[in-house]
C-alpha cells in the first residue's frame, strides 16, 4: 500500500487539539468565536472606526463565522436601523468600499441592537439573556468582548451593572448563563485626568474585573511602525549595541498634527496637548524606544519593560517645570494653504482659554542605559506638517580629523524613525563630495516600508480588535503603565495650574511652535529637527 | 524594435489602463532601447539611472529637510522571468506593472531565441515609479527585457548574472510549461533562491508535479495554483476552528472537490488578458487541495474506486478513524477560469449522524455552510474573487523560501494522480 505522507503531522493529543488545517496558512491568528457588545454603539466611534474595522477584518477572513455584534445604547433603534448605521459607516469610512451586498447581508444577520439605559439594571439582565441566546444559536461559546465607546465617566457604572447581571466574570466564575468562555473589556483613552482620577478609575474597574480582562486602547500602539520599532531594535544585531548613552547624544520625539481641534473644542479645552497626546502616545513611544529587550515577546514581558522605563523617568520637581517645559497655544495663521483661526476663536473653547495646544518637554531617564541623555518631546496642533517620528542624534565623532583639511566639524549622525506618514527609517551621515580636495556633505540613507512591502497595512483598530479577540494584550496599556505616565505628568499639570510653570506662549498656526520651544533646546546647544 | 515586443505606445496604453484601476499610479520613464547591445552597456545604463545628484541641497546650507529625494529606492529582490516569445513577454510586463508597490527591485525578462541568427542581444530598459504613501515621493524599479539570440541563448545565466542587484534574494518565475531537464532551465533555477511556477500550466501534470518535488531540494518552490487555493484553505480551516466542530475532523468520510473546465464550445472571452488563453492542467488546483487535506489529516491511499476518466476520479483513502472517499469532479462551466475550484464538500460521521461542511462558489461569492445533525448552521456568504495573476505573484514574492505545507501537498497530489492514472491504465 502506498502512503500519501508518512510524515504528516500527528494531531497532538492533550489540551484542546490545534486545528491541523491551520498549519502553514497565512492567517494563523483567527479570532475565537465571540460576541462583541459595543456600549454606546450609536456614537461616532462605531461609525468611523469600529464598523469599518470589523468589516475589513471580515473581508480579510479573520472573523470566525460565529462572530456576532450587539450594539447597546440608549437610543431606541431596531436591529435594521442599527445595521444601516453600521453600513453607512463602512460605506463612508472603510478602506474597502462600497460594501458587497451579499457579504454584508450575511454578516448583518449576526448584528443585533440592544436598547437600554446604562444605569438600568433591567437592561443588563435582558442583555445577559440575549447573550446566552446568541451563545446557543450562533455558537459564540460564552466569549464576550465589551467595547466601551462611551465617556470614561460611565465606565464604573457599566462595569458594576455588568457585574450585577453576572456578565463581568470569565466563564468559570459566572454564576448564571454560559459557564464557558471569557469576558474582556476594551476601553478608550482618556484613561483618567490625572494620577488620582486614573487610580480611582483603575480601582473601580479592578473591583469587578481582573487586570487581564481590561484592554486599554492606545491606537498608536496598533500602528505598524511602532511594532516595527521592536523588530528594528531587537531583530537586528547592528543597532542595539549603540542604543545607549555612550553613542546617543539626545532623542527627539515629535507628534505633530496639522489640524486644529476639529469640532472637539469642548473636550480639548478641558484636556490640552499634554493629557491628549503626551500622557499616552508620547510616553508610549518613549517607552518602546528606550526599553530593555524583553525576555519574551509576550504581553506581560513587554509591558514590564515599558513600565521600567516609565519608572526611570523622574517626575520633575515643581520648581523645574518652568525650565523644562514650554506650553503654547496657536493664534491665527495658515496651515497647508488654508487659513486657521485662533484657538480661542474655536467653537466651544473659552475665549480666554489657557489650555495648551502645543507642548515641548525635556525629560530624563535615570537608568544605566540612558543617564545623561535628554529626551525631548513635542506635540502640537496646527503645526506645518502632520508627522510622528523619533529622531536619534548620535554623538559627534570624537576627533575632528578633517578640520586640518579645512573641513569644519561634521554634523552628527541622525537616525530618524518615522511612524507616520511615510513610515520608514532614515540615516544621515557624512560623505565625501567627489572630486579633488576634501569636501564633506551630509547625505541621507532613506528606507521606506511602503517601498518594500505592501502598503495596505491594516488600520490600527483592525489590529487591536483582533488582538483583543485573540487575547493578546501586548499592544494595550496596563494599569500600572497608565498610572506611572500620570505620575510623570502630574507635577507639570500642577505647576501650570498654579501659574508656576512658565507663561503660555503663543505661536502662529503653521509654525513649529513658539520660539521658547527652540530656546529649550538652544540652551543645550541643540536644535529641533524640521521633519 | 523587435516586432514581437510591446511597442512604446502599446506599453503606454497598458499603463493608462492600469492607472484607471486607480490603485497606484505607475509611470514609465522614456525607455532606453538598444539593439545589438552588450551586457556591459546594459549594466552601465542601469547604473546611470541612479546617478542623479539627489539628496544634496544646492545652497550649501545645512541639509535639514529630508525630502530631497525625488525617487526612493528600496532593494528587496531580483526577479528573473523567462518566457517563450515576445507575446509572453508582453503578458509578463503587464503582470509586473500590476504588482504596484510590491514590485521586485529589478525585473529581468528573458526572451531566448536560440534559432535566430540576428544580433545576439537586444535590450529594452524601462523604469516604473509608483507614488509612495501619498507623500509626493515616488518609488521606482527597473524592468529589463532582453532578447537573447543564437548561441548566447544557451548561456542565459551568464547574461543575467552581471545585471542583478547584488546581495538580494533572486526569484525566478517561469510562466508556462517549464522545460524540466533543459540545461538552460537548470542554470537559471540554480541562480534563484526560489522558483515560481503555475502547475496549471504543466503540459504533463504528473511528471511536472514530481519534478517540482525534486527541484525543491535545490531551491524553494512556489506555485501560483497553490496560491489560488489560499482562500479556499482559509474557509476550510474556519470550519474546524471552533472546538465543537473540530471533533468531526478525524471522522471525515468523504471529500468531494469540483473544479471548472472549459465547456467544449467555450466562447468565454478573456477581457483580462493576463489570463493565459488556455489552462493546460485544470486539475492542478483540485489535486493540490486534496493533497493538502490528505496530508494535514494524515490520510493514506487505500485503493482506487473509479479511475481517471474525463479528468475526474474516485479514490478510497484510509483516514484516522474512517475510510474516506475522495472524489475529484470536473464541471464544464464558463463562469470562472478553468481550473478554479467550484465546490468543496466534506462529510463526516458524528456520534449522532452525518455532518457536512460545504463551500459552494457562485462566481464572485460563495455560500459557506455547516450541516450538522440535520440542521443547517452558520450559513453565510463570503467573497470569492479570483485573484489576479499579479496578486498571486506578489504574495508569492513575499513568501518564505520554503513552504513545507505546500511541499507535503505537492507530494501527495502526485501520488493521488498517479494512483488514479495507474488504475486507468
Amino acid at each position: 500500500m502506498q502512503t500519501v505522507d508518512r510524515q504528516a503531522q500527528p494531531v497532538v493529543a492533550g489540551k484542546p487539539e490545534a486545528n491541523p488545517l491551520r498549519e502553514g496558512l497565512r492567517l494563523e491568528r483567527m479570532a475565537e468565536p465571540c460576541t462583541m457588545v459595543i456600549c454606546g454603539a450609536t456614537g461616532d466611534l462605531t461609525e468611523r472606526k469600529l464598523a469599518p474595522a470589523l468589516y475589513n477584518t471580515l473581508l480579510g477572513g479573520f472573523l470566525p463565522p460565529e462572530f456576532t455584534v450587539v450594539g447597546f445604547a440608549r437610543r431606541d433603534l431596531t436591529d435594521e436601523v442599527f445595521r444601516q448605521h453600521l453600513l453607512d459607516g463602512i460605506n463612508e469610512h472603510s478602506r474597502n468600499k462600497p460594501v458587497k451586498p451579499a457579504i454584508w447581508e450575511s454578516f448583518a444577520r449576526g448584528i443585533e441592537y440592544h436598547h437600554g439605559n446604562f444605569d438600568d439594571p433591567v437592561a443588563y439582565v435582558e442583555l445577559a439573556k440575549r447573550l446566552d441566546r446568541i451563545d446557543r444559536d450562533r455558537g459564540t461559546a460564552g466569549n464576550r468582548l465589551f467595547y466601551f465607546a462611551v465617556p470614561p465617566s460611565l465606565y464604573p457604572e457599566i462595569v458594576n451593572q455588568l457585574d450585577r447581571a453576572g456578565l463581568a466574570a470569565n466563564g468559570d466564575r459566572r454564576t448564571t448563563g454560559s459557564k464557558r468562555g471569557w469576558t474582556r473589556v476594551i476601553v478608550e483613552k482618556p484613561f483618567g485626568y490625572d494620577l488620582d482620577s486614573a487610580r480611582t478609575l483603575n480601582h473601580e474597574m479592578a473591583e469587578v474585573l481582573d487586570e487581564d480582562q481590561v484592554y486599554r486602547i492606545d491606537h498608536y500602539l496598533g500602528k505598524e511602525t511602532v511594532q516595527n520599532l521592536s523588530v528594528f531594535r531587537f531583530g537586528n544585531g547592528l543597532f542595539e549595541p549603540i542604543w545607549n548613552r555612550r553613542y546617543i547624544d539626545s532623542v527627539q520625539i515629535t507628534v505633530a498634527e496639522t489640524v486644529g481641534v476639529e469640532g472637539r473644542g469642548d473636550f480639548y479645552d478641558a484636556t490640552g496637548a499634554l493629557r491628549d497626546i503626551v500622557q499616552n502616545h508620547g510616553l508610549q513611544l518613549l517607552a518602546m524606544f528606550a526599553m530593555e529587550p524583553p525576555i519574551e515577546f509576550g504581553a506581560e514581558d513587554l509591558r514590564d519593560e515599558k513600565l521600567k522605563v516609565l519608572r526611570a523617568v523622574k517626575p520633575m520637581a515643581r520648581a523645574d517645570v518652568a525650565a523644562n517645559t514650554v506650553r503654547g497655544q496657536y493664534v491665527s495663521g495658515w496651515v497647508e494653504g488654508a487659513r486657521v483661526s485662533s484657538y480661542r476663536d474655536e467653537p466651544e473653547v473659552a475665549p480666554a482659554s489657557e489650555t495648551e495646544t502645543f507642548v515641548a518637554l525635556k525629560l530624563a531617564i535615570d537608568s544605566w542605559r540612558w543617564a545623561g541623555v535628554p529626551f525631548y518631546i513635542r506635540t502640537g496642533k496646527a503645526l506645518p506638517s502632520r508627522v510622528t517620528e523619533i529622531a536619534v542624534q548620535f554623538r559627534r565623532a570624537p576627533l575632528a580629523l578633517f578640520s586640518r583639511a579645512g573641513v569644519p566639524q561634521i554634523d552628527p549622525n541622525v537616525l530618524a524613525i518615522r511612524v507616520q506618514p511615510d513610515e520608514g527609517i532614515l540615516l544621515r551621515f557624512g560623505a565625501k563630495v567627489p572630486g579633488q580636495g576634501l569636501q564633506i556633505r551630509t547625505v541621507n540613507m532613506d528606507f521606506r516600508y511602503g517601498s518594500s512591502f505592501a502598503v495596505d497595512s491594516p488600520d490600527a483598530y483592525e489590529t487591536l480588535l483582533l488582538d483583543a479577540m485573540t487575547g493578546d494584550a501586548s499592544l494595550f496599556t496596563r494599569d500600572d503603565e497608565v498610572e506611572r505616565a500620570w505620575a510623570i505628568l502630574d507635577p507639570i499639570l500642577e505647576a501650570w495650574a498654579a501659574g508656576e510653570g512658565g507663561p503660555l506662549h503663543f505661536y502662529g498656526a503653521g509654525s513649529w511652535g513658539p520660539p521658547a520651544a527652540d530656546e529649550l533646546l538652544d540652551r543645550d546647544g541643540r536644535a529641533w529637527r524640521k521633519p | 524594435m523587435n516586432d514581437r515586443s510591446l511597442s512604446v505606445t502599446e506599453e503606454q496604453a497598458v499603463h493608462r489602463r492600469l492607472m484607471q484601476f486607480g490603485a497606484d499610479e505607475s509611470l514609465a520613464t522614456p525607455m532606453w532601447e538598444e539593439r545589438e547591445t552588450s551586457v556591459r552597456a546594459i549594466a552601465a545604463h542601469l547604473a546611470s539611472l541612479w546617478d542623479a545628484p539627489v539628496g544634496l541641497d544646492d545652497g550649501g546650507d545645512r541639509l535639514i529637510l529630508e525630502k530631497g529625494l525625488p525617487h526612493a529606492r528600496a532593494s528587496v529582490l531580483n526577479l528573473i522571468v523567462t518566457v517563450v516569445d515576445g507575446a509572453a513577454a508582453d503578458r509578463v510586463v503587464h503582470t509586473l506593472m500590476g504588482l504596484g508597490v510590491r514590485h521586485p527591485s529589478r525585473a529581468i525578462v528573458l526572451v531566448p531565441e536560440p534559432d535566430s541568427d540576428a544580433s545576439p542581444l537586444d535590450a529594452r530598459i524601462s523604469t516604473h515609479c509608483h507614488d509612495a504613501t501619498g507623500g509626493g515621493d515616488r518609488v521606482c524599479y527597473e524592468e529589463v527585457v532582453l532578447t537573447v539570440r543564437g548561441e548566447a541563448a544557451a548561456h542565459l545565466s551568464g547574461v543575467v548574472a552581471p545585471l542583478l542587484i547584488h546581495d538580494l534574494p533572486t526569484h525566478v518565475w517561469w510562466p508556462g510549461d517549464p522545460p524540466f531537464g533543459d540545461p538552460v532551465f537548470d542554470q537559471l533555477v540554480e541562480m534563484g533562491d526560489r522558483v515560481l511556477f503555475d502547475s496549471a500550466d504543466f503540459s504533463h501534470l504528473l511528471s511536472g508535479l514530481r519534478r517540482l518535488g525534486t527541484l525543491r531540494r535545490k531551491s524553494g518552490v512556489g506555485d501560483l495554483s497553490w496560491e489560488r487555493l489560499s482562500w479556499w484553505q482559509e474557509l476550510t480551516a474556519q470550519f474546524f476552528d471552533a472546538p465543537r466542530f473540530r471533533r468531526y475532523l478525524p471522522n471525515l468520510s468523504r471529500l468531494r472537490v469540483r473544479y471548472a473546465v472549459a465547456p467544449p464550445t467555450s466562447r468565454r472571452h478573456d477581457e483580462d488578458d493576463e489570463v493565459a488563453p488556455g489552462v493546460a492542467a485544470p486539475m492542478a488546483q483540485a489535486l493540490l487541495y486534496a493533497g493538502w487535506i490528505a496530508t494535514r489529516l494524515g490520510w493514506r491511499r487505500h485503493r482506487t474506486l473509479e479511475p481517471m476518466k474525463d479528468g475526474g476520479f474516485r479514490l478510497r483513502l484510509e483516514g484516522k478513524h474512517e475510510m474516506v472517499d475522495l472524489l475529484l469532479e470536473p464541471m464544464p462551466t464558463d463562469a470562472v477560469r478553468p481550473g478554479e475550484l467550484l465546490s468543496v464538500r466534506l462529510r463526516s460521521l458524528g456520534e449522532t449522524g452525518a455532518s457536512e461542511f460545504i463551500i459552494d462558489r457562485d462566481r464572485d461569492d460563495a455560500t459557506v455552510a455547516t450541516n450538522c445533525d440535520g440542521m443547517t448552521a452558520l450559513l453565510r456568504r463570503v467573497a470569492m474573487e479570483s485573484p489576479r495573476e499579479a496578486e498571486l505573484l506578489s504574495s508569492q514574492l513575499t513568501m518564505d523560501v520554503v513552504d513545507p505545507v505546500y511541499e507535503d501537498a505537492l507530494r501527495a497530489a502526485a501520488i493521488l494522480l498517479a494512483s488514479a492514472r495507474e488504475a486507468a491504465a
